[in-house]
């Protein structure tokens, strides 16, 4: 055993900052102040939406991309050529992520929304929050996970060539899920609006954060890119995130008040297949005696979500008031709650697997 | 031996100049947090001064001074013609 497996893993003070620990605190004061702003200075959110562009909403256009280029701008790609170092995790991982996550979270919601709160969800509102799960459940977590990797003492390798090798997924299977998806439950949405919101919200993004990464690391080097670029560009994404959720719920404000129950009846499929699916890779990963370091983040990815990207694509396709985006914001608002304890499960159950210094991969 | 290079990593350094960084890169949660990465890439630092120098017979590492002595292996890997020096053995810190 090396010294780190021996060491006490890392308290949650020491991997998240204040501002992440209390992000519900934080969604939830975002929320108000949007139902604020709707409710007493309309003409405020009414002014922004008019400012469009073959029916995209530039400000929310532009606050999305504020919130997505960094993570975006952070891929190392390179990482990938380490795809065959731990198979059985990546094996795990990929499948979990793309071919059993956004399935079990069309199933759970589904069953939740549209059978057991059938009383208490119109119909018309039930699917949209249905669209909205789908679009949560398609997106797997691509930033947010080497702090939860940190937390379970993950292997960082193998963490990186995880999240460059589920980005690089994404490219190509995000829209043909969402809209397999979405068409099973009977929502319709154009090819040609999805491919946008592709485009949009992970092409442009990407390909940005790419030539960005690229042209800046032979220009100034990569520790001044890690250090100085990314620390002052890093900010960004929480703070696009709180004004893109103030300028959404300004125009939610209606639903929210006449229906705040609906918050709390969304949370609970999205609670349910947080869990789920984390057992699923990790069961797995037991199964297989995969290391505690690889089985750790290869859980946490999945069961984390890239809630940027759904919000994105839910206001892209359904529009800032539609019942989908209301739903992705469910997802912002439970995210750390439940990722804190999955990593306390992780770490409380260490010693049921094998240690990475004598398993062979 | 403070960190292990691999013969893979040592011929393909060899090929490339003989001298690594292994340093750590931040990596930034979407929701704010942080955890730091070792990672090791052919070319000098650039602040050499804040790294160990470490000289072996035919390469030369610049090691973060929190990355010695941790068991880390420096190794290579890749595929198409396409390679990477990557650091095996490091949790994320902080």
């Amino acid at each position: 055993m090396t010294p780190h497996q021996e060491s006490q893993s890392p308290s949650t003070a020491e991997g998240m900052g204040r501002f992440e620990r209390f992000l519900s605190l934080w969604v939830a004061l975002a929320i108000v102040a949007g139902v604020l702003l709707g409710q007493f200075a309309p003409a405020i959110p009414d002014a922004l939406s008019r400012f469009e562009y073959a029916q995209v909403s530039i400000p929310v256009a532009i606050l999305i991309w504020a919130m997505i280029f960094p993570m975006m701008a952070q891929i190392d790609f390179t990482a990938v050529l380490g795809v065959r170092r731990q198979p059985r995790g990546l094996i795990i991982t990929t499948t979990v992520n793309w071919l059993i996550k956004p399935f079990t979270m069309f199933a759970i919601a589904w069953f939740f929304l549209t059978v057991v709160f059938q009383p208490l969800i119109p119909a018309d509102l039930a699917s949209q929050y249905l669209a909205g799960a789908i679009l949560l459940g398609a997106a797997p977590c691509t930033a947010m996970v080497f702090v939860w990797s940190y937390l379970t003492r993950g292997d960082a390798a193998y963490t990186l060539v995880q999240v460059s090798l589920n980005d690089l997924i994404m490219l190509f299977a995000f829209a043909p899920i969402v809209v397999f998806l979405l068409d099973v439950s009977n929502i319709q949405v154009p090819w040609n609006t999805v491919a946008l919101s592709v485009v949009l919200y992970i092409v442009i993004p990407l390909a940005a954060g790419y030539l960005t990464r690229r042209t800046l690391i032979s220009r100034h080097g990569s520790e001044w890119y890690d250090n100085v670029f990314m620390r002052r560009i890093g900010p960004i994404t929480p703070a696009g995130l709180i004004l893109t959720l103030v300028l959404l719920f300004a125009f939610q404000g209606e639903v929210i008040l006449e229906a705040p129950l609906h918050i709390v009846l969304i949370a609970v499929p999205l609670i349910i297949q947080t869990f789920f699916i984390f057992f699923i890779a990790y069961g797995w990963a037991k199964a297989w005696k995969v290391p505690h370091n690889v089985a750790a983040p290869g859980a946490m990815i999945g069961a984390s979500n890239f809630f940027e990207l759904a919000v994105a694509a839910a206001i892209s396709l359904f529009g800032l008031q539609s019942g989908a985006a209301l739903a992705t914001v469910v997802g912002v608002l439970v995210e750390v709650p439940l990722m804190l304890a999955l990593v306390r499960i992780a770490n409380k159950t260490r010693h049921h697997f094998p240690d990475a210094s004598t398993e062979p991969r | 031996m403070t960190i292990e290079v691999t013969p893979r990593a040592r011929e393909w350094l060899n090929k490339k100049g003989g001298v690594a960084t292994v340093r750590l890169s931040p990596r930034r949660g979407c929701c704010g947090g942080r955890a730091d990465i070792a990672v090791a890439e052919a070319r000098p630092p650039d602040s050499p001064e804040r790294y160990v120098r470490l000289e072996f017979e035919d390469m030369t590492l610049y090691v973060d001074p929190t990355l010695v002595d941790q068991g880390l292996t420096l190794d290579a890997e890749g595929f198409l013609g396409l390679k990477h020096l990557f650091v095996e053995g490091a949790p994320l810190t902080r």
